[in-house]
């Protein structure tokens, strides 16, 4: 019986071994090192300004990663290049895509294994304006950390960067690439973090066009919009009341010129017994407080209509489902915004009337006016392949 | 012609004494720690307070202020042109900013003004036309409508029926240049190096939203800010309760 264990032991070690010498194997070497290999290649960085409606904020960029013609070039690169997933099928903008503002308009994603996930692809459009965290649950504080997270997230990608970054280095065009975009000397000082950072550099430039309907309204094209679309706006921003139209309460959380609150709400989607029944606990997991169970990051509503389906977990197809949804006031769970339930004329004693059939499809018709065309279809931030 | 010569003299003597500018004064970095409380104790996201007789909590709590200025017979010293304080971030149940200022002129300080808000000449622009970073930049306290910063943000519920659901929401937007309002607090601040190098600034919620003949303000009736023309009254009537609410110590 001993001998027979024994026996089998050496076989499974041996089996093990044979496995671990394959992997390693089949894992792209590092090449050689030669220090200095890129040095020949000039590097003249060039910053990049990007291009932005002269009505947008400027667009904050950290110091430590300026924006430069080469770095949003290979940061365009990596983001649609299928070489960061482990079986090279899937890229950024597999859940990302342009046609649906950097969406990919399924309720969830679903990774290179076939496993979905539980959250919704969110839109990138003006993502360089967010500052309190990215992700659903802000998890990620900078562009770049997120631009770290799917790689290696077993739902996402599945990758891990050691391999990445070897395929990177032993790649034919990437080495230059990195050269041109961070002054590199040799292959070596490829890191994830550089390329995180070029992610995050094309990242940035996905900014509004500022040609929308409702941007030509606001600039002063009265003729852009027609009068229902004028009374969705007023009540989305809160400014009908000499026109006798009720407030919406949206832009409370859409705010701004770029629509983009970035802040944590519950927005009163689910009927909750207590706060740790929610099925998807949301801003909480990031921050330990009790209050942000069940609350996710607004979005921004520019582009709204090309981003189907709605919230998190995707639960809505249409507009008219969410305009339905905020009328309802959420179920009165302790950590719902404030606003869910002062939509409508005030009545009295915290109470609101509400908003009537044509006032709901005026707001969903305004919506429709933050479409942006030629946002999706600029050639800047198309497949370069 | 002498006479002339020693006026001269004099008047400008006493020229450059009165021009003293506060730039050639000796000066030192000094901090202003800032903190919003309610009832005096520290303030918490959507922790429990009691308001008259029913319970409370607040979910924002943000605030704008202008021209900072130490103030005595000699001189007046603006330390801040904008701050943007946000006593409830996103990370964090409370905060209580600590703002550095630098070079402020040493001295004895008789008073302190306060712009609560932002002031005309600054609320005539919008976020886009400052740079990243500026408090002025922030386009969530931005309302087109108004064209407007919003001064001030108080959003939360109550329970006033005392039912135990806080099914009252209130949020208190205050804005636009008819609500800006100075107040100016007779408090003694030394500014010295080494010495005297810190005061702290306190904004009590609860005062706020207490009436100055000591009534609680009416939440029930009038729980928002809205967008008709009763939006300036209740937005008035609650930045007049700021100087009240405000309590400056060193």
């Amino acid at each position: 019986m001993k001998h027979f264990l024994q026996k089998n032991a050496i076989i499974l070690v041996s089996g093990l071994l044979i496995a671990f010498m394959a992997m390693e194997a089949c894992r792209p070497q590092d090449p050689d090192p030669v220090t200095g290999d890129l040095e020949q290649i000039p590097y003249n960085p060039q910053s990049y300004t990007i291009p932005k409606p002269s009505f947008f904020p400027e667009i904050p960029i950290p110091a430590d990663n300026p924006n430069t013609v080469d770095g949003v070039q290979l940061g365009r690169r990596l983001f649609y290049d299928p070489i960061l997933s482990a079986d090279s099928t899937m890229s950024c903008s597999s859940c990302h895509l342009p046609e649906g503002s950097f969406t990919d308009n399924k309720k969830v994603s679903t990774g290179i294994d076939g496993i979905a996930g539980k959250r919704n692809s969110m839109s990138l459009l003006n993502i360089a304006y967010v500052t309190d965290g990215f992700f659903w649950d802000g998890r990620a504080p900078t562009l770049e950390a997120q631009a770290l997270a799917p790689v290696e997230d077993p739902i996402e990608l599945h990758n891990d960067w050691g391999t990445v970054v070897a395929k990177l280095k032993a790649h034919p065009t990437y080495p230059s690439l990195f050269r041109k975009a961070f002054g590199i000397k040799d292959r070596s000082e490829i890191t994830k973090e550089l390329a995180a950072k070029a992610i995050a550099q094309f990242e940035r430039i996905l900014i509004s066009s500022g040609t929308s309907k409702f941007d030509r309204f606001v600039e002063g094209d009265v003729d852009a919009f027609d009068d229902e679309e004028i009374d969705g706006k007023l009540m989305f921003f809160d400014e009908g009341a000499q026109y006798n139209l009720p407030d919406a309460q949206c832009f409370h959380c859409h705010g701004g010129v770029t629509l983009t609150g970035g802040k944590f709400f519950n927005n009163g989607l689910d009927s909750v017994g207590n706060l740790n029944e929610f099925k998807d606990l949301g801003r909480f997991l990031v921050t330990g407080l009790e209050f942000d169970k069940g609350k996710f990051r607004a979005t921004t509503v520019r582009n709204i209509a090309l981003t189907a389906p709605y919230m998190h977990d995707g639960r809505f197809e249409t507009l008219e489902e969410v305009i339905e949804q905020y009328h309802d006031n959420g179920f009165g769970v302790a950590n719902e915004g404030a606003f869910l339930n002062q939509i409508g004329f005030p009545v009295g004693n915290g109470t609101y009337t509400g908003l009537t059939e044509y006032q709901k499809k005026a707001l969903v018709k305004f919506l429709h006016t933050l479409t942006d065309t030629t946002f999706i279809k600029n050639p800047d931030i198309q497949n370069p392949f | 012609m002498k006479n002339l010569s020693v006026f001269v003299a004099i008047f400008s003597l006493v020229s450059l004494l009165g021009c003293q500018d506060a730039e050639d004064l000796p000066s030192t970095d000094f901090t202003i720690n800032f903190k919003a409380t309610y009832g005096g104790e520290t303030l918490e996201k959507n922790k429990d307070y009691i308001f008259g007789s029913y319970p409370i909590f607040f979910e924002g709590c943000r605030l704008y202020l202008s021209d900072i200025r130490l103030v005595n017979a000699e001189r007046e010293v603006i330390i801040s042109e904008i701050e943007y304080l946000d006593f409830t971030p996103e990370n964090a149940a409370s905060a209580t900013p600590a703002i550095l200022f630098k070079n402020v002129p040493e001295g004895d300080y008789t008073s302190v003004s306060i712009g609560y808000g932002v002031k005309p000449q600054l609320n005539a622009k919008r976020p886009s036309n400052f740079p990243a970073g500026s408090p002025l930049s922030i386009e969530i306290d931005y309302w087109a409508g108004w064209k407007s910063y919003i001064f001030s943000v108080l959003d939360g519920k109550a329970d006033p029926d005392n039912n135990g659901t806080k099914n009252l929401s209130f949020s208190y937007h205050c804005g636009s240049d008819a609500v800006y309002k100075i107040f100016e607090f007779n408090v003694p601040i030394k500014v010295k190096a080494g010495q005297f190098t810190t005061a702290d600034i306190a904004f009590d919620m609860k005062e706020f939203l207490t009436n100055d003949d000591g009534s609680l303000y009416d939440m029930v009736a009038n729980p928002a800010t809205s967008n008709d023309a009763t939006n300036v009254v209740v937005a008035q009537a609650l930045t007049a309760h700021w100087g009240r609410a405000t309590t400056i110590t060193q």
